[in-house]
C-alpha cells in the first residue's frame, strides 16, 4: 500500500535502535530523538533492498525518494562523525595531547562505555512496570490556594470580629456596676454562694452577675472557690 | 479485618496504591501510624503477596522507597488499555551519557561530551525531557555557571534500583586485562614511525 505523494509511506524498518515506520525514522532523527550515528545505515539500505518489490509499480519513484533521504543521511551522519569539517575546530587542549593523556580519556571513556551497556540491561529488564495511575493532588495552602478553605480559616481566625446575635436575650435592664455593687454588699456578711446570689435572677442576670464576679476577683475584691468542675461555687470576701 | 482497625499491611497497601511515585520508609511511617518493626513486617508480607510469580502487581523497593506497579508480564494488556506506546528505547549515547552523570556527577554538559568526545547537548535535552536526567546544582565557578546533570528518581525506577549505590563501581567494570590491551594498542599506533619498536 502506498499513499500519494509518500512513496515510502508504507516501508518499515528494523533496528536495533528503532523499529517503525522509515519516514518517522528520519522525523526522529530530525528531532534529535535518536542520534543519527546510532543509526546503521548500510543496514538500512539491505532493508529497503529486501523489502523492494521486483516489478514494482512505482520503484523509480520509491527507489529516487529513499536514494535521496538515505543520501542526507550519509550526509548527516558523516558532518556528526567529523565536526571538523565544518571549520569549527575543536579544543585546542585536543590537540595537545600526550599518549598517556589520551590513555587515560579512552580508558575513561571505555569505562563509561561498559556502564552504558549494564545500564541498557538494566532498562531492559526493568521496562514494562506501570505505576498507579492515580495523581495526588497538589496541597492546599502549598500548591494551590483554595478560596473557600482561605476564607474559612480567616472566619476562624477573626471570628472575635463577628458580634455574635443578642436578639435571643431581650433587653439588659442591669449594669455590671450595680451587680458588682449587690456582691459586694452581700459579701459583708461573710462568704455567699453564687447559687443564693442568683437565685432569684433570670439567666441574662445570672450571667451578667457571674462576669461581675470574676471582674470583682480580678481586682482583688474577692476569691472564687469551686473544689470541683462544675461543683458549687461560693463567693469568699478576702481577708 | 475490621473496618476501625485495619491491620498494617492493609494501611501500607492503601497508602502505596494511591501513589504514583515510591514512597519512603519515613514517609509510609508518617501516613500509617506504624512503628519501623510494624512496618518491616508489614512489608515483607506485601512482599510475598505481591511477588512476581503471584500477582499482576508487583511491590518494588525503588529510588529509596516502595512502589506498587504492575507486572511487566502484563504490560501488553495494560498499554493496549490505556492506548499508549512504551516510551522509544534509549540509544547507546543516551546510556552513555546517563552513565556519566551517574558515575561522573554531577557534571556538566562540556563534561558530559569531553568523556565521549563528541556534543551531547542533545542527548541531553531529550534525557531532560524525559526525566531521566535533571539540572540538579550550578557550577558557580565554571564561566556562565553552567547546570550540573544528575540522575533522577525517575533513572533510579527505571534501573530498578534503591539508590545510586546499586550500581557496581566503574573501576569494576572493565578488567584490567582488558585496560591494558587498550594502552597497548594506544601505545603502538602513537609510538614514532621512525622511532623504531615501543618498549
Amino acid at each position: 500500500m502506498t499513499f500519494e505523494g509518500r512513496s515510502l509511506a508504507d516501508f518499515t524498518v528494523e533496528l536495533d535502535v528503532y523499529s517503525g515506520p522509515y519516514e518517522w525514522l528520519l522525523a526522529l532523527i530530525l528531532k534529535d530523538e535518536l542520534e543519527i550515528f546510532e543509526i546503521p545505515l548500510r543496514e538500512l539500505v539491505e532493508s529497503y533492498v529486501g523489502a523492494r518489490e521486483q516489478n514494482g509499480a512505482n520503484n523509480l519513484e520509491r527507489d529516487t525518494d529513499f536514494a535521496g533521504s538515505a543520501s542526507a543521511l550519509v550526509l548527516l551522519k558523516s558532518r556528526t562523525l567529523s565536526p571538523a569539517i565544518d571549520g569549527e575546530g575543536e579544543d585546542p587542549e585536543d590537540e595537545a595531547l600526550s599518549p598517556e593523556e589520551l590513555a587515560e580519556r579512552l580508558t575513561e571513556y571505555l569505562k563509561i562505555r561498559r556502564a552504558a551497556e549494564r545500564l541498557r540491561e538494566r532498562f531492559a529488564s526493568n521496562a514494562g512496570h506501570h505505576p498507579s495511575a492515580h495523581t495526588v493532588p497538589p496541597r492546599p495552602g502549598r500548591l494551590q490556594v483554595r478560596a473557600d478553605r482561605v476564607t474559612l480559616t480567616a472566619r476562624r481566625t477573626f471570628s472575635r470580629l463577628i458580634e455574635p446575635p443578642l436578639r435571643h436575650l431581650g433587653p439588659i435592664t442591669v449594669t455590671l456596676q450595680d451587680l458588682a455593687t449587690m456582691i459586694r454588699t452581700a459579701l459583708a456578711g461573710g462568704p455567699v454562694s453564687y447559687e443564693i446570689l442568683t437565685r432569684d435572677m433570670d439567666r441574662l442576670n445570672r450571667a451578667v452577675t457571674f462576669a461581675a464576679a470574676l471582674s470583682l476577683a480580678q481586682e482583688g475584691g474577692l476569691t472564687l472557690a469551686q473544689t470541683e468542675p462544675l461543683g458549687p461555687l461560693t463567693l469568699e470576701p478576702k481577708a | 479485618m475490621s473496618e476501625r482497625n485495619p491491620r498494617p499491611e492493609h494501611l501500607i497497601e492503601a497508602v502505596l496504591l494511591v501513589s504514583a511515585s515510591p514512597i519512603s520508609s519515613p514517609d509510609l511511617s508518617s501516613a500509617t501510624g506504624l512503628s519501623k518493626d510494624e512496618m518491616e513486617t508489614a512489608l515483607g508480607t506485601l512482599a510475598q503477596r505481591y511477588a512476581p510469580e503471584t500477582s499482576g502487581i508487583v511491590l518494588r523497593n525503588v529510588a529509596g522507597g516502595y512502589l506498587l506497579s504492575t507486572n511487566p508480564s502484563c504490560s501488553r494488556a495494560v498499554e493496549r488499555f490505556r492506548e499508549e506506546a512504551r516510551p522509544a528505547p534509549l540509544s547507546n549515547a543516551a546510556h552513555e551519557v546517563l552513565a556519566c552523570a551517574l558515575y561522573l556527577g554531577p557534571l556538566t554538559r562540556g563534561a558530559v561530551s569531553r568523556v565521549r568526545g563528541v556534543n551531547s547537548d542533545a542527548v541531553v535535552r531529550t534525557l531532560l525531557e524525559r526525566n531521566l536526567l535533571a539540572e540538579v546544582a550550578t557550577d558557580h565557578e565554571a564561566p556562565g555557571s553552567p547546570a550540573l546533570l544528575g540522575v533522577t528518581d525517575e533513572f533510579l525506577a527505571a534501573t530498578g534500583a534503591s539508590s545510586t549505590d546499586d550500581f557496581p563501581p566503574l573501576g569494576s567494570l572493565v578488567s584490567p586485562e582488558e585496560l591494558s590491551r587498550v594502552h597497548e594498542r594506544l601505545t603502538s599506533t602513537t609510538a614514532p614511525q621512525d622511532g623504531g619498536e615501543t618498549p
